[in-house]
């Protein structure tokens, strides 16, 4: 299949108001279609504000964004909303109906999606996070956790082009994490959407297609997981580190054990380890 | 100060359709000095079980002890400020605990409010920022107008600059990036240790709760699942995923290497090195062969 850039910033850069610093600086790079993006970088990298320029919910001072080819301005911003869902990082921003199914319904009513469509949906994605007995719940009176499942229903209903979860499961524990990205991924496979993770959840970057890392409002790197997570040192010099496995790895390797690659999860170093074994 | 829990049920919306009992008849002891770690899948109840322990929840049924401190139906304090001076919360989303108009001012609340004199704030305010790694050029700041780590950051700064005799922290390095996470963690321990503090943190990561806490306590659906310490609780595989946890990565590979190569190095707390040095070992058997 054929891959298109759906998502492209050129030269952007960004400040909240004249005075303040620049948080964005000169920042460029292309997300296709069918792919899925990490984000990652250190508490105030401009993360976020990446995901806020990408729905036009900000505007750069410098360079331009485009989304399927169509610049983002304050005309083409509304058409924009509709093709990009965003889960926030604090999921009560977002909350705007009175119940549980009131709030997944929200953003499909103003898509204009049919009715029965709607109820099918409302159903298939409360599922889908593990919330189908909260339908009548209001959203304040959720724990943490569920409020983030509920928002990412909110999202998978209206089944947007580009799809972006801004830290939207740093309440759920490993496991549910674990369920909620396989659920997502295999849609991401049905469909054809970007799906960008901004996230500081070393096993859920494993997963990504590419990583784009930022440092202090710059992109300071952007290659596979794999290839990300050899450069241990330097990253945890701008603030971030690597998975239990990449740890291991690297320990091994000061004993002199030969692994062939930079190993992904568990299954791969064993793999590695086991024929190592088997040679000698 | 010593916590205990006898009994305790919490139901919230009572007599209303939507009654929904979070908490059930739920007893433990907590001894002064000492960290635990409350853990649970999403809707367990670690958010209600913590909001009793400064009063802004009293059990339905049942009876909570903080130090002096009885909270229960009957028995109300009708004055929960000294409480809350003694024991301080780091709420789950820090966004819920910031107002002020400046950083340096909702820093400032807590020790105003309980009464610390204006000559010590400023100093307060200084050593909890630097604690939480908040950079100076930020106090000037709207709360509002920060990343969502930097809130998280301000939210427990405001929390440390009252001096609590409690810790009590809801998920408190979610939003942080990992260098964060771990300074934070290791603060709080520092903390804990040398002010004598008692410490009750909410995690969903099984290997903070493994490195930092003496004592754990597993919930599930409201009520208590599993007790005890950590590398007691956390090689229980079986028990755990019955109530949908898993143990701490290590443990995970460790129990895998062990099925694969058919040895049985045990869990002991190991770091990365020492479990590397183990697996060194069985490969280096292989070659003496
Ligand atoms: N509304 C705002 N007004 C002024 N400055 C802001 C505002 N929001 C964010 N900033 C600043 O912009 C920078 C980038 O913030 P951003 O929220 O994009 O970071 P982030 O990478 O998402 O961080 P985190 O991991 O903490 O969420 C930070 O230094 C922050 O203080
Ligand atoms: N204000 C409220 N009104 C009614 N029910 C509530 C309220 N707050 C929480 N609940 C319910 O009580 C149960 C326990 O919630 P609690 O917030 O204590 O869970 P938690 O263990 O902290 O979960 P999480 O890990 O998702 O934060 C949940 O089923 C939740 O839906
Ligand atoms: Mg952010
Ligand atoms: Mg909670």
């Amino acid at each position: 299949m054929e891959n298109k850039p759906l998502i492209q910033f050129k030269n952007v850069s960004f400040r909240y108001n004249d005075k303040a610093p620049w948080v964005l600086d000169n920042v460029s790079f292309t997300i296709e279609e069918d792919e899925w993006v990490a984000i990652i970088g250190h508490n105030g990298s401009g993360k976020s504000t990446i995901a806020k320029l990408i729905n036009g919910l900000l505007f750069p001072q410098k360079g331009e964004i485009l989304i399927s080819g169509k610049k983002v301005d304050e005309e083409s911003v509304w058409e924009i909303r509709k093709e990009v869902g965003m889960v926030f990082q604090n999921p009560d921003n977002q909350f705007v109906g009175a119940t549980v199914q009131d709030d997944v319904a929200f953003g499909m009513e103003n898509r204009g999606i049919p009715r029965e469509e709607m109820i099918k949906r409302i159903d298939e994605t409360l599922k889908a996070v593990g919330m189908s007995d909260y339908r009548l719940t209001e959203p304040h009176r959720l724990s943490g956790g569920q409020k983030q499942r509920v928002a990412i229903a909110s999202v998978l209903a209206i089944s947007p082009k580009v799809l972006i979860l801004d830290e939207a499961t740093a309440m759920l524990d490993p496991n549910g994490r674990k369920e909620i990205m396989q659920t997502v991924s295999s849609i991401l496979d049905e469909r054809n959407f970007a799906l960008i993770t901004i996230t500081h959840d070393l096993e859920e970057i494993v997963q990504a297609d590419r990583v784009i890392v930022m440092n202090n409002g710059q992109v300071w790197d952007e290659a596979k997981p794999r290839d990300i997570f050899t450069k241990k040192e330097a990253l945890r010099e701008i603030g971030l580190d690597v998975p239990f496995v990449a740890i291991l790895a690297d320990e091994l390797k000061q004993y002199g054990i030969p692994l062939p690659k930079e190993p992904l999860n568990h299954g791969e170093l064993l793999e590695d380890l086991w024929t190592l074994h088997l040679r000698t | 100060m010593d916590i205990t829990f006898k009994n305790v049920t919490y139901t919230y919306q009572p007599n209303t359709p939507f009654e929904h009992t979070a908490l059930e008849n739920m007893s433990f002891h907590v001894k002064s000095g000492s960290f635990v770690a409350i853990i649970g899948h999403t809707g367990s109840g670690k958010s209600t079980l913590l909001s009793h322990l400064n009063g802004l929840q009293v059990p339905t049924e049942g009876e909570v002890t903080i130090g002096d401190y009885r909270l229960s139906r009957e028995h109300k304090p009708s004055d929960l400020k000294e409480l809350r001076s003694k024991v301080g919360v780091v709420f789950q989303y820090p966004e819920h605990q910031l107002f002020e108009e400046t950083v340096e001012k909702d820093i400032a609340f807590g020790p105003e409010n309980f009464g610390v004199p204006e000559s010590d704030i400023k100093k307060r305010i200084e050593k909890a920022s630097r604690a939480v790694g908040l950079s100076p050029e930020l106090l000037k700041r709207s709360p509002f107008e920060l990343s969502g780590g930097q809130m998280r950051r301000v939210a427990i700064a405001g929390v440390l600059a009252v001096s609590p005799e409690v810790l009590v922290l809801d998920e408190p390095t979610a939003g942080l990036d990992p260098r964060g996470q771990k300074e934070m963690m290791d603060m709080f321990y520092q903390l804990h240790r040398e002010e004598g503090l008692t410490t009750v943190l909410v995690t969903h990561s099984m290997e903070d709760a493994l490195k930092y806490a003496d004592y754990v306590i597993i919930l599930n659906k409201g009520a208590k699942y599993m007790e005890g310490r950590p590398e007691e609780v956390f090689t229980q595989k079986e028990a755990l995923q019955k109530v949908q946890l898993d143990v701490p990565e290590i443990v995970q590979f460790l129990t895998a290497f062990n099925q694969k190569f058919h040895t049985s190095i045990p869990f002991q707390k190991q770091s990365e090195k020492e479990l590397a040095r183990s697996i060194q070992q069985v490969l280096k058997g292989d070659e003496e062969k």
